[in-house]
Parts: C-alpha cells; structure tokens; sequence
C-alpha cells in the first residue's frame, strides 16, 4: 500500500480539534495506528514532585530523591512496600542495566542511578550484576549480557528530535546513531526492537528535576532555559512517560514565551513510537497520570 | 598569492585570540569535520551537515571564577551557507558583530565571509558577557572580508517583511523545521536547492513566503507538480487554492524558480506577492 503523504494541509483540518497550534496533533497520525489489545487499557504514569527534591546547592537531595521514586514505584504498581515492587520487576539471577545519561549540563544525576541502584540491589541482585552507564553501553558487559534495563535520563528539549526522551535514550546502543537521525529522529522507538531492549526494559524515569525547556546555539543549552521542576515521571511505557514530560516542556514553554511555542523541530518521534511502531501510547487520553507531591506551578 | 586563495588557506586557529579579557586557552582546540561532528554535539551536528561545513575548530577559554567561555568556529564553505546557518536560529539581539549577530543567554552567534561563529559562556556573567562581546569582535576583525548573500534572497520583497525572518537554507529537514509543510521531500530538495523562506505581515495576518531555485528547470518542474499532486490537488489552474483555515496557498514556476506562498490572507494578496518576486528576480 502506498504511504501516505501528511502535509500542512492535515494539521489544518484538525487544528479545530486541536487548540494547541503548535503541539503535533494525534489524530493527523493516528490513522495508521493498529488498534491493538494493549491500547485498550491505559498505560499508567506517576508523575511525583518535592519541593525539596534539590538542596540550595542545586544538587538533587539523595534522601529525597529516593523516597520519591519508591513512591512512584509503589504507587505505580499498586503496592505498599517499595523493595516488594522492584521484586516484582527485577528478579536476583537477573543482569541489570542502569541506562543513563551523561549530557555534561544535565546529567541523569547520581543521586538518581544510586537510587535506583539501591532498589535494584535490595531486589536481590548481586553487586557485580549491576551496572550504569550511557555511552559505553555496547562495550560493557553487563549491558552486553543483561536480562533486565532500567531507563533513566533528564528531560530536555533536543535540536534535532525535539525532546531527549526516554525512547531517544537507548540510541546508544546503536552503533552508528547518526543513522537514525533522518526525518529528525522520526523512527528512533525502532530501535528498543531492533536491539531487544523492549522487553528487557522494565522502567523508565524521566528525571525532571532540572529540565531543559527551550535549546539555542550548537550546544543547544543556555541556563535561561532551565528550571527547577522537582519532579520524576515514572512508567513502565516508554511512549506514556515521554508524552507526559513533552506536556510539560509545552506547558513551560507556553508559560515563559507567553503564547505557543511548539518544539521545534516537533517531538514526533513519541507519537510515532505509538502509532507507527506500537512501542506504548502517546494519547493523553489513554495515559492514567497519576500526579504525587508538591502542586505549585506543576503546569499539568 | 591571490587575496582569495590566501583567504582560503586561512587556518581557524588563526581567527581565535589566545586570550581575551583576562580569559586564557588552557585546553588544546579540537577539529572536528562532518564524520566526526557528532562526538561533539550530537544530533546538532545535523544542522551544520545540513549546510554543508567543512571544519569546526572549539577553543575553550578559563578564568579563575568565571565560566567557561566555549568558542566554536565553522569552516562553512562558501559565505551563503554562513549566512544561512546563522539564519538557523536568529533569536536575540543584533550587537553589530560581523554580518549579522544575535546574542541570547550567554550565546553570541555571527557570521562574516565564510565562517560562522558561536562563542558560548557556561554561565551568563556581566563580566562574561563583555567578554564574549570582546571575543566576537576581534574574531570578525580577524576575517579580512565579508562575504555575500545568496542571490536568492534579493528576490524577497521587502514590503511587509517581519524583521530576522529570512531562513536560507538547502534541504527539507530544514524546511520543517521552520515550517512544517510536508512529512515527505514532495518539493524535492537537496543539498544543491537554493530556499529562502521568510514572513511577511499582509494585512494583520502572517503569511509565509518560500522561494527555491533547482539546478535546473527540468526539476524545478518535477518539483512543482509534485508539490501540486501532494499539498494543493485541489489548486485552480493558475496554482492557487483556499485552504482549510481560509487563507489562500499560492506556487508558481518559473524556469528554475519555484515560489510558493502559504497562508495569504486574500486571493489578490498570494497573487501580488508573486508578482513581486518575479519582478525582483527580472531585475536581478
């Protein structure tokens, strides 16, 4: 069948339906989404805020850090005990992958992998089992050989993808990444299938202590356009947890620059990890937002 | 020698001051070319390969209690892709440095000649900012001449042109990213097409002008009936169309120019604006 061009044309047909001019609207694409048995249940999203969550330092609060992500842990998965939950997720033969993120200006952050390091041990996972890392991932040998990968990376908008998300966090498992740039990352949620991460992926964060909402410059950073957020979205889909951080980064944006701003160039890439390549769901609609914590300015 | 070869040998290094406001080099420069772009900045090395660079050369300056000041020279080629990918982001305000400047956030971005620069402080100080401001000014001093614009852009009509507007540029990535206009390359850019995309203000409304010369007409004709089949199937025969958010979708081709204009708030208007770009072009 031949592809269907999508122009302009199509964001102007359903801009009534969509308010936010900026914003990539769903249904331009959500014909060619297969409505598939998962997308029936609504993936469910914690997104957990502490007005403390960084000491006057700028520096995350390790102690804060980690009840908030047993928080969201527990409540995401409907338990009580925090080391119960990653029970359920990490099993003690297993290898497990930290995959984080070491962009200079705004890292995953150590406080973050110890926290999730801490969870990963207590589920019973020997020392030697566990590793963290971001670029070297395809040369360490936990990576190489792990049975289980836990996602965590700061949000921030990105020059070329639109939003460093949790999907665009695994392009390092890729050997050349360039290779996924066309069409400005359009298809980067090809590659959790194309390298078996999907199902070894058993959680992802999208850290928003710090996020980035607006990139300038080569280095697409500027502290102008950073913030103290607070918060962590945690969820077992990828596409879910990514969509819920874009809508923030938007909100943001519209908030600082007093009208619409879409990214540019537009995130597509989470919503086309939804409905071209069924990696999770991108549709507010269908995401349970779950929100915990501290309420001011959430934007959401 | 002649002035142009020499200018052409001219090494990057060559550009950038050892020291600047008390800001002094204490890490070797890094080079780095369209392969390797992305070991230092990753997805963004997309937008300088979009413009065809050449060189990159990074200096980075120190000084006791003050941020690191980032100095990023490109080796662009030839001075239109300088000029157009400084018309990539042209958020700030204009210092008067080189050809064109902006500054926003502790970025100085400028072009002169062939070269693009981007001087960046980590963190944005009174006394960085002086700095950067020093640092780009004897960077431009430094380059002996200026270049030209591309030839496109004189056939923007200046009525009604919002200012820091003008996007040059060669292929459809970029195209989207200023204006989304279609998931597929249906007007058939490549690195070699000429595009210039700007905004006027028509009567209260935005409207977008985008111009683009081929290689030849024969492409340029490919292209527009491309165009044509996938965003206007619904076009008069003279190219023009009413569009759902009834403004008015307007391309015409001349020979290797294809003009297209979006979003005219009137019939008249797509027309006239036309007709403008053509006489330009006719008297160039």
């Amino acid at each position: 069948m031949k592809k269907r061009i999508i122009t302009r044309r199509d964001f102007l047909k359903v801009a009534a339906l969509t308010p936010l001019a900026g914003a990539v609207p769903f249904s331009v694409y959500s014909n060619q989404a297969k409505v598939t048995k998962k997308e029936i249940l609504k993936s469910r999203v914690v997104l957990i805020r502490d007005k403390d969550a960084l000491m006057a330092s700028g520096s995350p609060n390790q102690e804060i850090i980690q009840k908030m992500l047993d928080e969201a842990v527990t409540t995401l998965l409907g338990g009580n005990d925090p080391v119960a939950c990653w029970k359920t997720l990490i099993k003690p033969n297993d290898i497990v992958g930290i995959k984080s993120n070491v962009w200079s200006y705004i890292p995953t952050t150590k406080e973050v992998e110890q926290a999730i390091w801490r969870r990963v041990r207590d589920a019973g996972v020997p020392e030697n089992n566990i590793g963290i890392d971001d670029r070297g991932v395809r040369r360490n040998p936990v990576f190489q050989n792990a049975t289980a990968l836990i996602n965590a990376r700061p949000a921030r908008t990105h020059h070329w993808s639109g939003m460093g998300s949790c999907i665009k966090n695994y392009i390092t498992f890729v050997p050349r990444p360039s290779a996924h740039h066309g069409n400005s990352c359009a298809d980067l949620a090809k590659i959790w299938t194309d390298y078996n991460l999907k199902d070894k992926t058993k959680l992802n964060i999208l850290v928003m202590l710090t996020p980035l909402f607006h990139g300038i410059g080569p280095h697409h950073y500027s502290q102008k356009y950073v913030w103290d957020y607070k918060g962590l979205i945690v969820g077992t889909d990828p596409v879910a947890v990514d969509a819920t951080g874009l809508r923030v980064l938007e909100a943001k944006r519209r908030e600082f620059f007093g009208e619409e701003r879409g990214l540019q160039p537009p995130a597509k890439h989470i919503l086309l990890a939804d409905t071209r390549h069924h990696l999770g769901t991108s549709d507010p609609e269908k995401i349970e937002l779950i929100k915990l914590g501290w309420e001011e300015s959430r934007l959401i | 020698m002649s002035e142009d070869l020499k200018n052409k040998q001219m090494e990057l290094r060559d550009l950038l001051p050892m020291e600047i406001n008390g800001w002094k080099v204490a890490e070797e420069d890094r080079e780095f070319n369209p392969e390797t772009i992305f070991d230092y900045i990753d997805g963004a090395g997309e937008v300088y390969r979009a413009y065809n660079f050449e060189k990159l050369l990074s200096r980075h300056y120190f000084k006791k209690g003050q941020p690191k000041i980032v100095a990023d020279v490109f080796d662009m080629g030839t001075s239109a892709d300088a000029f157009g990918v400084f018309t990539h982001d042209l958020e700030g305000e204009d210092l008067g440095i080189g050809q064109g400047s902006t500054y926003n956030g502790g970025l100085l971005s400028f072009w002169k000649d062939r070269f693009f620069l981007s001087l960046y402080a980590e963190e944005e100080t009174a006394q960085a900012k002086k700095a950067l401001i020093a640092l780009g000014k004897s960077i431009a001093d430094s380059i002996p001449k200026n270049g030209e614009k591309p030839r496109i852009v004189s056939f923007l009509p200046e009525e009604g042109l919002l200012e820091k507007s003008i996007h040059y540029f060669h292929n459809h990535i970029i195209l989207n990213y200023h204006l989304f206009v279609a998931d597929e390359n249906i007007l058939f850019l490549d690195q070699k097409t000429e595009a210039a995309l700007t905004t006027y203000s028509l009567q209260e409304e935005k409207s977008i002008l985008l111009c683009i010369i081929y290689h030849d007409s024969e492409k340029a004709l490919h292209a527009y009936k491309s165009f044509i089949q996938a965003y206007m199937p619904d076009a008069s025969e003279e190219g023009l169309v009413k569009t759902e958010d009834n403004k008015w979708t307007a391309a015409k081709l001349q020979e290797d120019l294809l003009i297209v204009v979006f979003n005219a708030p009137t019939y008249f208007s797509a027309k006239e604006m036309i007709q403008k770009v053509l006489e330009l072009r006719n008297q160039k």
